[in-house]
């Protein structure tokens, strides 16, 4: 038997292994380089000249993100994926929204609703949540589907049913526009956001970490034959990975309702089960399961936010087109760097494949320099070509050192 | 010793590091054309380390080969291929989904026009290939259908179609039914007799010892000797590779034979849904004492998996019939069940069903038991800490602490942590599923100790193993199995291998039908 002091040792050198070895120290690192190289090319300064109102601004896309970033980051520990929390969003700001208009038509259209039909949609909506999560979870444990067209099925299915509902409530209208301003500035209050969020992280956290159930989530993800042999309840834990993923969506939905001041299920949300997906892998969940962090993944969502946020100063009006551009590259250098060791040794340029994207890869360079730049006064097309030759440049010579190494 | 033969294969100081651990190094020996040359070392001693050096797996290494007398250094299997060198893994290396031609042709298929796949020629080919090895395969049936020896002679089909000159076999039998050891035997003799060099790892000495010319002995990564097989005995050749002599495993008395009945099983059968034959498993009758040791045997798919999964809740269906515990009949439903009845389980497939390779050894042991580490569902690490360190130290774990990966732990430690697992969880009764499998010899000898000392402080075990002797070793009482039923039971003093073999293989009195 070890000595108590023994132990204590051995927790603290668990502890300092885990957090300089983990993905968080590097994901803080790369976020502190982002905020230096945002710093020094922002035209506008406006790190330095108002900062407050920046920090609220990515603070706020953080916290709306991390809510179901975690959902993700518990399903894809757990060994599953879960595409539908879009959709469960769009279906419940519609269901969120339809709940007061029917239970309280007068309030709801003068704008005054009773705060009682609000607790009740609130919690309504919520359930809703977590009968969307049973239902994923029967259509994997019950019925056998793998979770990636479970999810699917939900994904497309729910879009669509709250679409229907939306018509169906307000005589076939495609929004449900929210009249009570009050209600709003008191529902996408940042500060009451914010701290339900750190409340949440903070649980969620503490279930993956501590906990039986977290324990018992992780070795499903990883094995779960062996889980299942072990004496793992894992239909349960299934559900319950589905149903936090489907609620904290559910809880994005009310918020997003109250901060577009409407609730369009044909547009909202959509997608965003990606940003969240991409978000957990970016803060070290493995999709091959067992493996992941939420301090990890809150900071994923941070780092997410605050790079496109950087794009949006840099390249001024209209960046909300290349949120897309930002979340794809930005996943393929996280994964990429995260496979520890190889990044840097790794071949890119020695094969056919890897010739064919030299080019590919420039032209991608150049043609984004055009797309980021082209309204700026110092723009001229000559810098396109300079981007995407110099690139090609690089690449070249990097292909040309890569077949080098390879014959020595 | 002078000899007229030149080497075809020649290892010169070959070194290999992965991180911090050496495991090979400064290793030189030759290897006849020829020959059959077994390469022998206890788990971690770098046989497998070499022989993926050999068949090109690991292109990265110090030191030098020489084929045929001219240098060599292989980058991947291809160039290794190319150079007449063959490697046939442990763990097979096929497509499931695909023919028994698509896979001996895989990478090298037969076109026709426009890259079009010419199928005929390939099972024309294939059947060919298998012929040579007197094996009646079906070539154009999918590889994933057929029984493990099948599937290993697709792939010594393979090498043949290579035309390799130097066969590496990795463990050839140790997923294989006795007959189908034989047919082997058989065929790597047919090989030599082509003149084929066979390179063959085993833990086994009997099968060392039929089949080998000469002798190589690995020990933590260094070369110990190479010996002719008539110039030495399994004695030596067991304390060469561990380093110390084996006491002989003395036979266990159970002494009291009349004790209460721990696990009564009455008239279990296992249906076999979608199947020609309805029942799996039919007419089970089983007891089991307290702090008996039961040995199931029998050959691939008689059973013996399918009625501890029964035993432990993790039948695909429910059974029928009786399971009682201390005269309590149970129903299990999941494992999780049997469990609570005191019913703990070690799997046959330790890779797929028993380890969590993303988890340390100490999340590895705790798992089942880590409620009992918990207080109102948090985990107390330092409990945990001291439940699983108990366990390492009583069952001599040898493990760099319990927060070392478990990936690192040769496979006889990680079967230990697997039991560990499960006598955390206290149980009355242990299923083990060929515990020994791929463990080596020093490790085999320690789960018997563990094992027999288990049963001596009370618990019940049943185990089944693919090799008779260690049930005779083990095993108070041996049922033998044969097509989902027990066809006979022997007492200790009773049980030959000769008689179990009859036993194993008797055509069934009772009808399947």
């Amino acid at each position: 038997m070890p000595s108590r002091r023994e132990t204590v040792k051995t927790l603290l050198i668990m502890m300092l292994k885990r957090i300089l070895g983990g993905v968080e120290i590097k994901l803080v690192i790369a976020w502190i380089f982002v905020l230096v190289v945002t710093t020094l090319l922002d035209p506008n300064r406006t790190y330095v000249t108002n900062p407050e109102s920046t920090a609220s601004l990515i603070w706020r896309n953080t916290v709306f993100l991390g809510f179901f970033a975690i959902g993700s980051a518990v399903i894809i520990t757990s060994g599953g994926i879960d595409l539908s929390s879009g959709s469960v969003i769009a279906l419940s700001a519609t269901v969120f929204s339809s709940l007061m208009m029917l239970l309280d038509p007068d309030g709801f259209r003068d704008g005054e609703i009773s705060r009682g039909v609000v607790t009740v949609a609130l919690i309504g909506t919520l359930f809703v949540g977590a009968m969307v999560g049973t239902l994923n979870a029967w259509l994997i444990t019950a019925v056998g589907l793998p979770p990636f067209i479970a999810t699917l099925a939900t994904m497309v299915g729910l879009r669509s049913f709250a679409r229907g509902l939306v018509g169906t409530v307000t005589g076939n209208r495609s929004q449900i526009d929210m009249t009570d301003t009050a209600l709003r500035d008191s529902l996408k209050d940042l500060t009451t956001v914010s701290i339900v969020f750190m409340l949440f992280a903070a649980a969620i956290w503490f279930l993956m970490t501590f906990t039986v159930v977290g324990r018992h989530l992780h070795a499903m993800g990883g094995n779960e034959a062996a889980a299942r042999l072990s004496g793992i309840r894992t239909d349960r834990l299934k559900w319950l990975a589905y149903v936090i993923g489907s609620v904290s969506a559910s809880i994005v939905g009310i918020i997003y309702f109250a901060d577009q001041g409407s609730a369009k299920p044909d547009i909202l949300a959509r997608g965003y089960e990606l940003n969240a997906i991409a978000a957990a892998v970016i803060g070290g969940c493995s999709l091959s399961g067992g493996v992941g962090s939420i301090i990890g993944t809150v900071l994923g969502c941070l780092f997410l936010r605050t790079v496109i946020d950087a794009v949006n100063k840099i390249v001024g009006t209209g960046a909300d087109v290349y949120e897309g551009m930002i979340v794809g590259i930005v996943v393929v250098m996280a994964v990429t760097f995260s496979q520890r060791g190889t990044a840097i040794g790794r071949r890119y340029f020695v094969s056919p494949i890897g010739w064919a994207s030299i080019p590919i890869l420039s032209t991608l360079a150049g043609i984004s320099f055009v797309l980021f730049f082209r309204d700026k006064p110092w723009f001229v097309g000559m810098h396109a070509v300079v981007i995407g030759g110099v690139t090609a440049g690089c690449l070249v010579l990097r292909s040309w050192l890569e077949m080098r190494g390879q014959k020595t | 010793m002078t000899t007229l033969d030149t080497p075809i294969l020649s290892l010169r100081n070959i070194g290999k590091r992965f991180g911090g651990v050496q495991a090979l190094d400064d290793v030189s020996f030759d290897v006849v054309a020829g020959e059959l040359h077994a390469v022998m070392g206890e788990n971690g001693a770098g046989k497998s380390t070499l022989m993926k050096i050999l068949a090109g797996v690991i292109g990265d290494y110090d030191g030098d080969l020489y084929v045929s007398e001219n240098r060599q250094h292989f980058r991947s299997t291809r160039d290794a291929e190319a150079a007449g060198v063959s490697i046939i893994h442990q763990e097979l290396n096929l497509v499931e989904t695909l023919s028994v031609s698509a896979n001996i042709f895989l990478g090298r298929e037969s076109r026709r026009w426009l890259g079009v796949l010419d199928k005929a020629a390939m099972d024309r080919d294939a059947a060919t290939l298998l012929a040579q090895l007197d094996s009646p395969l079906d070539p154009s049936v999918l590889a994933g259908t057929l029984r493990i020896g099948d599937q290993q002679l697709i792939e010594i089909a393979k090498a043949l179609s290579l035309r390799s000159s130097i066969l590496i076999m990795d463990e050839p039998t140790s997923a294989l039914t006795e007959s189908e050891v034989e047919r082997l035997y058989r065929v790597i003799e047919g090989l030599i007799a082509r003149g084929v060099t066979i390179l063959y790892i085993s833990h086994k000495m009997d099968e060392v010892f039929r089949l080998a010319d000469r002798i190589t002995v690995l020990r933590d990564g260094r070369f110990v000797t190479t010996v002719r097989k008539q110039d030495t005995t399994a004695r030596e050749i067991a304390h060469l590779m561990v380093g110390r002599e084996l006491a002989d495993f003395d036979h266990h008395a159970f002494d009291e034979p009349h004790r209460e009945n721990v696990l009564t099983v009455r008239d279990l059968s296992l249906p076999w849904p979608g199947h020609s034959k309805p029942y799996r498993l039919k007419g089970i009758d089983l007891t089991l004492q307290r702090g008996e040791i039961l040995g199931i045997a029998g050959l691939m798919g008689a059973g013996r998996t399918e009625l501890l999964e029964c035993l432990c809740g993790a039948s695909p269906v429910p059974p029928h019939g009786e399971i009682l515990v201390e005269g309590t009949r149970c129903r299990f439903d999941h494992p999780a069940d049997a469990m609570a009845a005191g019913i703990a389980m070690v799997t046959e497939d330790r890779k797929r069903l028993g380890l969590f390779r993303h988890m340390n050894v100490r999340e590895n042991i705790s798992l089942c038991a880590i409620d009992d580490c918990a207080t109102a569902g948090v985990v107390s690490k330092s409990s945990e800490i001291a439940h699983v360190a108990s366990q390492v130290n009583d069952l001599a774990i040898r493990t760099d602490g319990t927060e070392c990966p478990i990936d690192q732990l040769s496979g006889g430690n990680q079967q230990k942590c697997i039991i560990a697992r499960c006598l955390l969880t206290r149980p009355k009764i242990l299923l083990l599923d060929d515990p020994t499998r791929g463990v080596d010899v020093g490790a085999k000898a320690e789960l018997y100790r563990l094992i027999r000392r288990l049963a001596g402080e009370g618990m019940s075990i049943i185990v089944t193993s693919s090799e008779l002797p260690e049930l005779l070793t083990l095993a108070d009482r041996i049922a033998v199995m044969c097509e989902g039923v027990i066809t006979q039971t022997f007492d200790r003093e009773h049980a030959t291998e000769q008689g179990i073999m009859e036993a194993a293989t008797r055509t069934s009195i009772v009808s399947l039908g």
